[in-house]
């Protein structure tokens, strides 16, 4: 479904070549929830822009269902980590949800369906005629969310999209994403820095080195399909997983100081 | 209530002191407010309506106009397009320092004295502020914003409205404003030079036969239209930057 090969990208920030990822090669199945962890500034954000289709990379490809992604791919959606940036402030919340769906030449009827059904699923029923900025953080990242699964996305990027919320909503919101992953069924690709996140949300979880970013381990999480924050985040088997990944996210960022 | 008060009370205090401080001139040159406005109604409420003040007004609004329509459309194609702006732009800065009035003869040799000429002064001068501040809006959209409407391929007229204009518009505005007073200084000037009707004219004219409460009497009716068309401006800003608004108030409550 997506695959990522042996990717490179190189900046020439005033005549000083930085490399920001050296090589990265990994592959999501179809349906798969994958999470993409690293320590700061190892280039996850870069990664993530090069897999939407937003920055070419200097070598190296990303196949989005067996097409090489050459500008933003067809049937990918993304939400990024600035929700108040992504959002378009002039726009009530039904309108920024409803407005890719008029770009793509949607029918009426049909749109106004999908908004309501996407508001709904992330709670937000009530919220159709409000401005994106008279919500909170958390609810304005639910229509970022929504808006990305209004557009019904075979695959879904997120990059760090919980970084900015507090703990609270922060937890409302793993769990937001877990349903509406077995409910829609796209391919998600979700880039966070937080360990914890990255286990208790995946079904694997990719772990990047610091810059420049290789991949450093390829782990399967096999925990219950049904995840809840206490139940989970109890279990033995979180508590050896987290602390399989932290081992690895200190080993490469020992590697490279 | 109470800020309509502050806005109106020192007017109301400078019209009385005007009122009282006038009332007994005999200063030709200087007559009683009470005259002036007296005349008043006589003087722009008859013929001079359809003759003079609504002319002066419909070349306002056609060169105020023709200046939102290019100014945007010019300043969405120069601030979205990195070379053309590199290569434009010390241009424009030079045009802009140009002073309109001075155009006018040289518009009087180009497009004759009728109503074309007033229009062309009115736009040479209202056009800057709102190409400029356009260019320097279009410059500045975000760039999530802009990697949104690449990601969920916003293309086109949507793209067009929605990400560029409206993210531009609060500079839009400022412009729009700034430019509004300059057309009404322009609308009066053009009328002075070679014209036969408008308010400008008009008053030029009463000066001539020293007619002076009626040529103060168009002074006052060109300040009470400036005012006017700052309220109109002001309902319309509200409807087009509620959202701005909006936002900044909700961030002062944080």
């Amino acid at each position: 479904m997506l695959t990522v090969r042996e990717l490179s990208k190189t900046y020439d920030a005033k005549g000083r070549r930085v490399e920001a990822i050296g090589d990265v090669s990994f592959t999501v199945a179809a349906g798969e929830f994958v999470c993409v962890v690293g320590p700061s500034g190892c280039g996850k954000t870069t990664l993530l822009r090069c897999i939407a289709g937003l920055l070419a990379p200097t070598s190296g490809e990303v196949y989005v269902e067996d097409k090489v992604v050459a500008g933003p791919p067809d049937g990918l959606a993304v939400v990024f980590q600035e929700y108040g940036r992504s959002l378009f402030p002039w726009l009530r919340v039904a309108d920024n949800v409803d407005l890719p769906l008029r770009a793509a030449g949607m029918a009426k009827a049909k749109r106004r369906e999908l908004v309501a059904e996407a508001l709904d699923a992330v709670g937000l029923a009530d919220a159709h005629s409000a401005y994106p900025w008279q919500l909170s953080g958390g609810m304005q990242q639910r229509v970022a969310i929504a808006r990305a699964i209004a557009y019904q996305p075979r695959v879904l990027l997120m990059d760090e999209p919980f970084a900015a919320v507090d703990a609270q909503t922060r937890a409302d919101l793993e769990d937001l994403i877990r349903s509406v992953w077995a409910r829609f069924g796209m391919t998600l690709l979700f880039v966070t820095h937080d360990i914890d996140e990255s286990v208790y949300l995946g079904q694997r979880v990719v772990m990047l080195s610091s810059s420049p970013t290789t991949v450093a381990e390829d782990l399967t999480i096999d925990l219950p399909p049904t995840r809840d924050q206490l139940g989970t985040r109890s279990d033995p088997r979180f508590t050896e997983l987290r602390g399989q990944v932290y081992a690895q996210i200190q080993k490469a960022k020992q590697e490279h100081t | 209530m109470r800020r309509v008060l502050l806005a109106v009370g020192l007017p109301i205090v400078l019209v009385a002191l005007w009122w009282f401080a006038s009332a007994d001139s005999t200063n030709f040159y200087f007559p009683p407010l009470s005259k002036i406005i007296t005349v008043f109604p006589a003087t722009w409420f008859g013929p001079r309506l359809v003759d003079d003040v609504l002319p002066s007004l419909a070349r306002l609004g056609i060169g105020y106009a023709a200046a939102l329509v290019t100014g945007i459309g010019l300043g969405a194609l120069i601030g979205a397009n990195r070379w053309v702006r590199a290569l434009v732009e010390p241009l424009l800065e030079f045009l802009r320092a140009v002073p309109p009035p001075v155009l006018v003869p040289i518009l009087m040799l180009m497009a004759g004295i009728g109503d074309m000429m007033k229009v062309l002064v009115i736009l040479s001068g209202c056009l800057w502020p709102i190409l400029l501040n356009t260019v320097e809006g279009v410059r500045a959209v975000d760039e999530v914003l802009t990697d949104t409407c690449r990601s969920y391929r916003i293309r086109g007229r949507l793209r067009l409205w929605h990400l560029v204009l409206r993210s531009a518009s609060p500079q839009i505005v400022a412009g729009a404003r700034q430019a509004l007073s300059i057309g009404i200084i322009l609308m009066v000037i053009s009328e002075m030079f070679a014209a036969s009707s408008g308010i400008g004219f008009t008053v030029i004219q009463f000066k001539d036969g020293f007619r002076i409460p009626q040529m103060w009497s168009g002074v006052l009716l060109l300040g009470l239209l400036g005012v006017l068309l700052a309220l109109l401006f002001r309902l319309a800003e509200r409807r087009v930057l509620g959202w701005y608004h909006g936002i900044r108030a909700v961030q002062k409550e944080r």
